[in-house]
């Protein structure tokens, strides 16, 4: 049993270990496009501009409606698609190429996690009390002024609960990437299946291993919301 | 108008696909249901002891990804043949929608047990003792008050958690059942063309908004009696 | 009757009318504040008194009527503000004390009251920081300027709340019900801080339930009825010889 997942030739732990190095690698390079993605469709929903906050609210709908596999393959297969007929237009002769699976599933869960940010974002925003911003133009400060002294530093305490779920959601929806062939946790853990003819040791195992990724996460998230809250909340 | 062939090509099958979409959610969803509300109950009233087992369980749901789970019941299955032909569940395993569907009711029982208690908890004090004051058992308590106070405040959260059901639904097409995702996949896979995403989208969306459209009524009709208002509309 | 254009009226509001729909609130109401004038507006729940306030500093904008301060009148097109830069050069000349104080809760005490002359003002750092301690200590708070808002009662957050306004250095302080969120235990400790103020000579006008400061400490009363001036004078006047019923009514009912 532990030889399974030794390290080395004969067992799967030194595969596992580097498909678990692709899943966080993919969650850590998600996480901030996504936000920075959410932050614009939060600053669109939240528009004085109707068209514009039209927009930003068919965008969440739209993507929060959809499965996250099928706008992985959207992004997969489409964007390959657009690629090549944009190089095929730029230079004919150039060889077909390749859209990396992890480039995919970096884009198609940052436009899903943007989806979910912009709702948490935009809660946040409307969380901060309206008597602060009242006191702000009161003593002559600018909307900018606002923003940047009064909202902005508020926003991460009201925004960290939702931003904490959604970054576990991202964590496990990584595992997505494996039907396109990215060798993250999952895929690593199907190869090894395909081998051992082992399926449950090494899909529970899998499992343990993102539900350890999942505790760790809380735990680190319940501290950051306590100093969130330092001096906020009442002892 | 390529869009409109692709549909005029394909729409039975992706007739079909929705169905399969449908039952596996709507199949899941309700045997959840069934499970959801004892569980909720010793959520929120049980002894420490009595919850630990259920806390784990809840845990180690919102820990996994859904793919993972299906991956553990669909394959891990097969590492147990022997004992379970024995036990005359062989076919059961066998048949991916079967185990796309178990996957899902127990993937959702976890949330909408959490989702219930809350419910629970909410209900005010001062009603239940108000019951048991007038000489209610615990059990007309429960039915009479309880119950349908959670389900009241849980409405909202129960139709998202059966829409992310429905998105989740999708990944049953990577253990080859023929939903609506499955159905797009085969149709993209022999013919290369791309607008089958755009009808699976569309498809999806209509799907969840006509739920968010139904939900919404129904929770009209289940909190009817909590509006002010008297049924002719009369301030 | 002609406004005195006069050298010293800080803030004058001339003929406000503020409607919210087809609800008008404001029927033309007309107020002169002068340098040290302590001007106490008084009125039940409703008579327009902290819509006026807030008029008067465009927090609200009125939906007509002219406001200036200290002869420069703020200019509105549209309901709009026609010149926003305009609102706050005037916000920063009138200080404002809220009903729910307002502090903002992600600052410590201290950067509460420094986070206008640095930001708005452009002053350094270290003399605001001087002012805001030389503040603190005058409205009793110096050991706690460390502290964050909802660390403090709420008597010590509306005092916090005062010296942030009076860090702006103002020429005029509008208070908007200063005392009504606080516990009765705590309302002294605030009315005794305004009362010092008013008798350094600082221009206040004071939307209020305290009679007892209003007959006191303030130079001269408002009373607000169904959005109009109902009464106006001298405190001694008002509580003497009111002319209105209303305002007898109005204090008969406090008692």
């Amino acid at each position: 049993m532990f030889e399974l997942f030794s390290y080395g030739p004969l067992g799967w732990g030194d595969e596992i270990l580097a498909g678990l190095w692709v899943t966080l690698r993919l969650a850590v390079t998600t996480l901030p496009v996504g936000l920075l993605i959410g932050f614009a469709v939060a600053g669109l929903s939240l528009s004085h501009n109707r068209g514009l906050r039209a927009l930003g609210v068919g965008y969440t709908t739209l993507m929060r409606g959809l499965p996250e596999i099928l706008t992985l393959f959207i992004v997969y297969n489409g964007v390959g698609l657009l690629l090549n007929r944009a190089m095929a237009m730029l230079s004919p002769e150039a060889a077909p190429v390749e859209f990396s699976p992890f480039a995919a599933g970096v884009v198609a869960l940052a436009l899903v996690f943007a989806a979910f940010a912009a709702e948490v974002l935009r809660g946040a925003f409307l969380a901060v009390p309206e008597g602060q911003i009242m006191a702000g133009r009161a003593i002559g400060m600018t909307p900018r002024q606002i923003f940047w002294r009064i909202k902005l530093p508020q926003l991460w305490r009201f925004a960290l609960p939702g931003m904490g779920n959604l970054w576990l959601n991202l964590l496990k929806d990584t595992a997505l990437v494996s039907v396109i062939a990215l060798d993250d946790l999952m895929r690593a853990t199907k190869v090894a299946v395909g081998v051992t003819k082992q399926p449950f040791t090494f899909y529970l195992v899998a499992c343990l291993i993102y539900w350890l990724l999942c505790l760790v996460s809380e735990l680190g998230l319940s501290r950051l919301e306590q100093r969130a809250n330092r001096g906020v909340r009442r002892a | 108008m390529a869009l409109i062939d692709t549909l005029a090509q394909n729409w039975p099958k992706l007739i079909d696909g929705v169905g399969t979409t449908l039952a596996l959610t709507g199949l899941g969803a309700l045997i959840a249901a069934m499970a959801a509300p004892p569980l909720a109950l010793l959520r929120a009233q049980g002894s420490a002891l009595a919850q630990a087992p259920l806390r784990i369980y809840i845990s180690f749901i919102r820990g996994t990804p859904i793919l993972a789970q299906l991956f553990l019941v669909f394959y891990g299955s097969g590492q147990f043949r022997v004992e379970l032909q024995s036990l005359g569940l062989w076919g059961f395993f066998r048949d991916p929608f079967n185990c796309a569907v178990l996957v899902f009711a127990i993937n959702s029982c976890a949330y909408q047990t959490e989702i219930l208690r809350g419910g629970i908890q909410a209900v005010a004090p001062g009603e239940i003792e108000a019951g048991r004051a007038i000489g209610m058992s615990r059990l007309t308590v429960l039915r009479r008050i309880v119950f349908p106070h959670a389900y009241r405040i849980a409405w909202p959260a129960l139709g998202n958690e059966i829409i992310l059901l429905m998105k989740a639904s999708a990944l049953a097409s990577v253990v080859t059942v023929f939903d609506l995702m499955g159905r797009t996949r085969q149709i993209f896979s022999r013919s290369f063309d791309f607008s089958i995403y755009f009808w699976a989208a569309v498809l999806y969306l209509a799907m969840t908004i006509s739920f968010v459209l139904l939900w919404r009524l129904a929770e009209r009709r289940l909190s009817r009696h909590m509006t002010g208002q008297t049924p002719q509309g009369v301030q | 009757m002609q406004p005195q254009p006069s050298q010293d009226v800080v803030l004058s509001a001339q003929n406000i009318h503020k409607s919210f729909g087809t609800h008008e609130v404001l029927k033309g109401i007309s107020l002169d504040s002068r340098n040290h004038d302590v001007i106490s507006i008084l009125g039940s729940s409703g008579s327009g008194k902290s819509t006026f306030l807030r008029c008067l500093n465009f927090l609200e904008i009125p939906t007509s009527g002219q406001v200036s301060v200290h002869g420069e009148e703020i200019v509105v097109r549209n309901g709009r503000p026609g010149d926003p830069r305009q609102i706050e050069r005037m916000r920063q000349r009138l200080g404002m004390v809220f009903q729910q104080f307002n502090l903002w809760t992600h600052r410590t005490v201290l950067e509460n009251v420094m986070e206008g002359p640095v930001q708005v003002k452009r002053r350094p750092k270290a003399e605001a920081r001087d002012q805001a301690e030389a503040l603190l200590a005058r409205v009793g708070l110096a050991e706690r300027m460390h502290m964050y808002p909802a660390q403090l009662s709420g008597g010590q957050q509306q005092r916090v709340a005062i010296a942030r306004a009076l860090a702006m250095e103002p020429d005029a302080i509008l208070f908007d019900e200063p005392t009504s969120a606080l516990d009765p235990e705590l309302v002294g400790e605030v009315l005794k801080v305004m009362q010092d103020l008013a008798a350094e000579g600082r221009t206040m006008i004071v939307v209020t339930h305290e009679m007892a400061f209003a007959r006191e400490v303030s130079t001269e009363v408002v009373f607000l009825h169904q959005g109009r001036v109902a009464e106006q004078g001298t405190p001694d006047k008002l509580f003497n010889h009111p002319d209105s019923e209303a305002f007898a009514r109005f204090i008969s009912n406090i008692r």
